[in-house]
């Protein structure tokens, strides 16, 4: 039901139960030629479908990410969205007409050709069947093609941030025409991406290179991620020379792997953001006072640490540092005092219990209420961990059956993403019932401005307001580390955590 | 009918030791010590039994004074100190978290025995009378009730657990009753199978046609006779209880943190033992000496409380 790409990927973990841990000797699959120039990449999870306008799940997305394209993708650098499928777009100057010109001699992997009929099946199944994406052509009126070359994307008001709306993910992937009906697209996939998909079963996918890539077939002649659930597993996985890439690294292990011949690895600040929530449906986290008092009370640097081992940025807001939209403003310095005051203002008699769902799913979130109940009981609020399987978590959190809960998102780039839908009055993810006009007036200005100074502007002052009124408590951007063989090259780590092996050549 | 006395179920394995040479009479056929006196006597002099009861003592005195003796409060969050190996400040070293080892393993033991005692408790009280009325009045009362128990003990112990966490929601008290309903089967067998032996003894007979009532018979005749083998359960099953319980919170169903308790250490330490060894090692240690003794304990009860066994004890024989 969490709709932008949340941390909430249920299937991600439930899959991983049934995927056997790696050991098995390196299949190199079929196809694809020579068996020694295919990449093994250990994953943490299995995919749960293939369908990319259905998944929700980190653990297809990496699959699918080399498997389809979408008209306009993020730099892998800065993150700003440049020709892929489309090569050029022009907008109407009332900003309500946007006309993508898409490339020439483009193949599906069946040999197929890409033309504008793929793209308006594709965009009109997500819009017409209310797909996990839908919510990302709110303001598109129509999609038409104007001949075999160009789209054309008519708006009901300005939306300055549809190439991100279109681009950010493999979500809004082009499928061939008629596709749903041609293919069972949970197993089966015919994109225009650089890999195709070969196999998967409980312990591996298999992707091999596509010849007739558009951009020049990919370096090496398959692909194939192996589930390894345990993050020391995959990690030995690597420094044997079984896999040469894993994104499965633990967190204490970063520092000393530093000095590790046998791995390279690097880090970069993600766009993830993590964060407490307290519920306004439930006294007295309804009172703004009590809520400020549980922020003040709070040392982020210590539950980043903790959490992270120095591998993730305290934050008070949720936008990271390296973004154009990230707004330095920290109100909350670790305070018991100030903390003790605005509870006894708020006329709350101490102890206070507070409920904390957090879930075995992400074992940051267990790692991390720990330090936040020990530094809550210092200034008498009693926070009970509850421990919970993700599925009765998103049940409870659906229900507003809960004091507080953690958790993140992740995957943002726009502002629009980060604040929308969490925090507008009855937003489709404000589960904790905030409302504020003030908020909900700019973020509706914030939608619809196309100057990115004066937007920036207007999204500042709502981030503002809700992190002193505390509609969520920021808490920190962790960092996506990944480790890779020595001299594997031809692959860059990315802020998005977007995994994209079609220029990696192995050592 | 002045008839002669029933004699007391243990008179013909306690009278003759000590009791020998004393002047004849009635007062013969009493113990000169209490059985349970004499039971530890006999415990006492085999070694394993008796180092694994002081063990068990010295676990369960630490379990009762576990604030006063933890160095640091279990939940003591520091981060700055995390994964320092153990040293004098802490024995036990810190976890990922800075909190001391050494405390969380002795809070842990209070959580793990009360889980431990607490599941056994419930076994032993309804798989014994469960066991009892199969055993003594046979028929379709044992037919019935042992049916039911079959079908509890087809399913796996870790599995019917689980659901049974399921339903309630994980945390102490709750795995509690799921381990203790796991076990209550066990108790019903090993009770209905020793009182199937007793009810047929001369002694029930004789007090059965004296006119002693059911209730009487069952509490004075047929369950302290049919005890040995539930005293023997309830050791053992002590020992899988505390296994269960590290296994359920290992598992995330059990104990939930920051409460200590030593599976759920072990499952906190696992993914460090590559760069703390010592996360994983004391609680897993302090699980390891806690089964062995209870299973050691059991050991030792089985023989001196077989009576075959007891009176060669007992007649100083080995």
């Amino acid at each position: 039901m969490r709709a932008t790409r949340p941390l909430a990927l249920a299937a991600a973990g439930a899959l991983a139960l049934t995927a056997c841990g790696g050991g098995d000797s390196v299949d190199t699959g079929g196809g694809g030629g020579g068996g020694d120039n295919t990449l093994v990449a250990a994953v943490s999870a299995q995919p749960d479908q293939f369908d990319p306008h259905v998944t929700t799940a980190y653990a297809s997305f990496q699959v699918l990410e080399n498997v389809y394209d979408t008209l306009v993708v993020p730099d892998p650098e800065d993150l700003t969205m440049q020709p892929s499928l489309a090569t050029e777009w022009q907008t109407s100057d009332d900003g309500l007409e946007w006309r993508f010109t898409l490339r020439d001699g483009v193949t599906f992997h069946d040999g197929s050709e890409f033309d504008s009929a793929d793209v308006v099946y594709s965009y009109n199944r997500i819009i017409d069947e209310e797909l996990s994406n839908s919510f990302r052509f709110q303001n598109v009126e129509s999609v038409e093609a104007d001949g075999a070359d160009t789209v054309v994307l008519t708006l009901s008001q300005p939306t300055p941030n549809l190439l991100e709306r279109i681009g950010s993910f493999k979500g809004m992937a082009i499928l061939p025409e008629n596709a749903a009906e041609d293919l069972d697209l949970t197993t089966e996939a015919n994109g225009t991406g650089p890999f195709q998909l070969e196999s998967s079963d409980a312990s591996s996918t298999v992707l091999t290179a596509y010849e007739d890539y558009w951009d020049g077939a990919p370096s090496v002649d398959g692909v194939e991620f192996q589930y390894i659930t345990e993050p020391a597993a995959a990690l030995t996985a690597l420094q044997n020379g079984e896999v040469q890439w894993t994104d499965n690294v633990p967190p204490q292990q970063i520092e000393s792997l530093g000095g590790d011949d046998d791995v390279e690895l690097e880090t970069t600040p993600s766009v993830d953001y993590w964060y407490m929530s307290m519920n306004y449906g439930r006294p007295p986290f309804d009172n703004r006072d009590v809520r400020r008092a549980i922020s003040f009370a709070l040392d982020r640097e210590e539950i980043a640490e903790a959490a992270w081992f120095g591998a993730a940025q305290p934050n008070q807001t949720a936008i990271p540092e390296d973004s154009f939209f990230h707004l330095d403003y920290s109100p909350f310095e670790r305070d018991p005092e100030q903390a003790r005051q605005l509870l006894q203002q708020a006329g709350v008699t101490t102890p206070l219990t507070m409920g904390l769902m957090v879930t075995d799913e992400y074992p940051e979130t267990v790692t991390a209420a720990q330090v936040i109940a020990s530094q809550l009981d210092e200034v008498g609020i009693d926070v009970q961990i509850e421990q919970l399987d993700f599925a009765t978590w998103l049940d409870r959190q659906g229900a507003g059956d809960y004091d507080a809960f953690y958790l993140g998102w992740l995957g943002n780039l726009d502002p629009a993403a980060y604040y929308q839908e969490q925090h507008q009055t009855d937003g489709p993810n404000n589960y904790q019932g905030y409302s504020n006009p003030q908020v909900d007036q700019l973020l509706q200005q914030g939608a619809t401005e196309t100057d990115d100074e004066a937007r920036k502007e207007i999204y500042d002052q709502a981030a503002k307001i809700i992190v002193d009124d505390v509609s969520y408590l920021y808490l920190y951007n962790p960092d996506v580390v990944q480790a890779w063989a020595p001299g594997l090259s031809g692959y860059q780590i990315r802020a998005d955590k977007a995994i994209n092996f079609e220029n990696v050549e192995l050592p | 009918m002045t008839g002669a006395p029933v004699p007391p179920p243990d008179a013909p394995v306690a009278g003759q030791g000590d009791a020998k040479g004393t002047s004849p009479g009635p007062t013969a056929l009493r113990p000169a010590r209490p059985r349970w006196r004499e039971t530890l006597g006999l415990l006492a002099r085999n070694p394993t039994a008796a180092v694994a009861s002081l063990v068990l003592v010295g676990i369960v005195l630490m379990a009762i004074f576990d604030e006063t003796l933890a160095p640091q409060g279990p939940s003591e969050v520091s981060v700055q100190d995390r994964l320092q190996s153990p040293s004098w400040a802490h024995p036990f070293g810190t976890d990922d978290l800075g909190r001391d080892i050494l405390s969380r393993v002795i809070l842990g033991a209070g959580v793990s025995l009360r889980v431990g005692f607490l599941a056994v408790g419930i076994a032993l009280v309804i798989g014994t009378l469960i066991g009892l009325l199969a055993g003594f009045y046979g028929r379709w009362v044992d037919d019935v009730l042992m049916r039911v128990m079959d079908m509890l003990f087809a399913f796996p112990a870790v599995l019917l657990a689980i659901a049974v966490l399921a339903v309630r929601g994980p945390g102490s008290g709750n795995t509690a009753l799921a381990i203790g309903i796991v076990y209550i089967p066990i108790f019903a067998r090993v009770t209905r199978a020793s009182v199937l032996g007793v009810r047929e003894e001369v002694y029930v007979r004789a007090s059965r046609s004296v006119g002693a009532s059911d209730f009487r018979l069952l509490t004075r005749h047929v369950l302290p006779n049919a005890a040995p083998p539930i005293i023997v359960q309830t050791s053992i099953s002590l020992a899988f209880a505390v296994l269960a319980e590290a296994a359920l919170s290992f598992l995330g169903l059990g104990t939930q943190p920051p409460n200590p308790s030593w599976g759920l250490m072990l499952a906190e330490g696992r993914g460090f033992i590559d760069i703390a060894w010592w996360l994983a090692f004391f609680p897993g240690m302090a699980i390891f000496l806690t089964v062995l003794c209870f299973n050691l304990l059991g050991d030792g009860l089985r023989d001196v409380l077989d009576p075959r066994q007891r009176t060669l004890m007992a007649g100083g024989g080995r």
